[in-house]
């Protein structure tokens, strides 16, 4: 499954309301909770602070990709989350991150967690296209940007 | 018409639509009696790459090869058994490396007539279009090749085989 057949509007939140790296993990997992893409809002939490704690996820030019596996969701579950205030989220380069892709997979799923972060990673390449979504004002307009229609 | 379909390749990834793939694979094969072979490449192409961007740990990055070797097999192992149950003998193939270019290679070496893959998204984005591994490996693959759809109807044309 591509990345791509995972973006829906309720997975998408425009602006997060956390100015705190803590904050925006509960934020995002409580996205996927919200649109009732998970039930153990712990267990996914746990996982999610388990990776950040090894190294943070905030990469350059303000995106970060906090990640892991669980037993605590089916398959594959993203959550997109804009924070255009900028977050402290530890990033590689120190500057703050805007814009947070939320990526879990089950422990069975290693094959397509890989593929789905890798397609991250290639969109994150894009500058241009990351300002877009971070200037973005609505679910709707992120979900359209990703979906180049 | 005997030499229609000599070899069919069969890409398997971990997802359910691989597996679809696999049941269609198995249909055609047991119809044309064509040899059937399962490939699954671990994309350690997309983990290096991971590892390039720190979205990936080093120890990440051998845990879920590790894990990936893992899934290989037991899907591998899913489709020979699938096949069994049908007549069909399964050639299991894994490799490691770039999806597209591994599936290309497979493709060449083996003399591969048909190449068979799950569904693609059902969405399509120009965007992701320039990014999804195994679609550019259906644009650029030197055989025919068959996208496999329906699941409900697949599944249903692979219990009927005797």
């Amino acid at each position: 499954m591509s990345m791509i057949n995972l973006i829906t509007e309720e997975i998408v939140k425009v602006p997060l309301v956390s100015d705190n790296k803590l904050d925006v993990m509960r934020e995002l997992v409580q996205i996927l909770k919200n649109a009732g893409e998970i039930e153990d809002y712990n267990g996914v939490l746990t996982a999610v602070q388990a990776r950040e704690d090894k190294q943070s996820t905030g990469l350059e030019d303000g995106i970060a990709v906090p990640h892991g596996r669980t037993a605590a969701v089916d398959g594959l579950k993203l959550a997109i989350g804009i924070a255009p205030q900028g977050i402290d989220f530890d990033s590689y380069d120190g500057k703050p991150s805007k814009l947070f892709f939320l990526l879990l997979a089950s422990l069975d799923s290693a094959g397509p967690h890989v593929a789905a972060l890798a397609e991250i990673a290639k969109l994150a390449q894009s500058k241009s296209f990351c300002r877009a979504l971070c200037n973005a004002e609505t679910a709707a307009e992120v979900v359209e940007l990703m979906k180049g229609e | 018409m005997s030499d229609l379909v000599k070899r069919i390749m069969v890409y398997i990834d971990g997802t359910e639509q691989s597996v679809t793939a696999a049941q269609y694979a198995i249909c055609l094969a047991s119809f044309s009696s064509a040899e059937l072979v399962a490939h699954y490449v671990l994309n350690t192409k997309a983990m290096s790459d991971l590892l390039r961007t720190h979205i990936f740990l080093q120890d990440e990055q051998t845990e879920y090869e590790h894990d990936m070797e893992a899934d290989a097999e037991r899907y591998l192992n899913y489709v020979a058994e699938m096949g069994m149950k049908k007549g069909v003998s399964v050639v299991k193939k894994r490799s490691k490396g770039s999806v597209q270019r591994e599936i290309i290679e497979a493709v060449k070496d083996l003399e591969v007539d048909l190449l068979v893959i799950g569904e693609l998204s059902r969405i399509r984005s120009r965007r992701d279009e320039l990014y999804d591994e195994t679609e550019r490996a259906m644009r650029s693959a030197p055989c025919s090749v068959l996208i496999v759809k329906d699941e409900e109807r697949v599944w249903n044309l692979y219990e009927s085989l005797v």
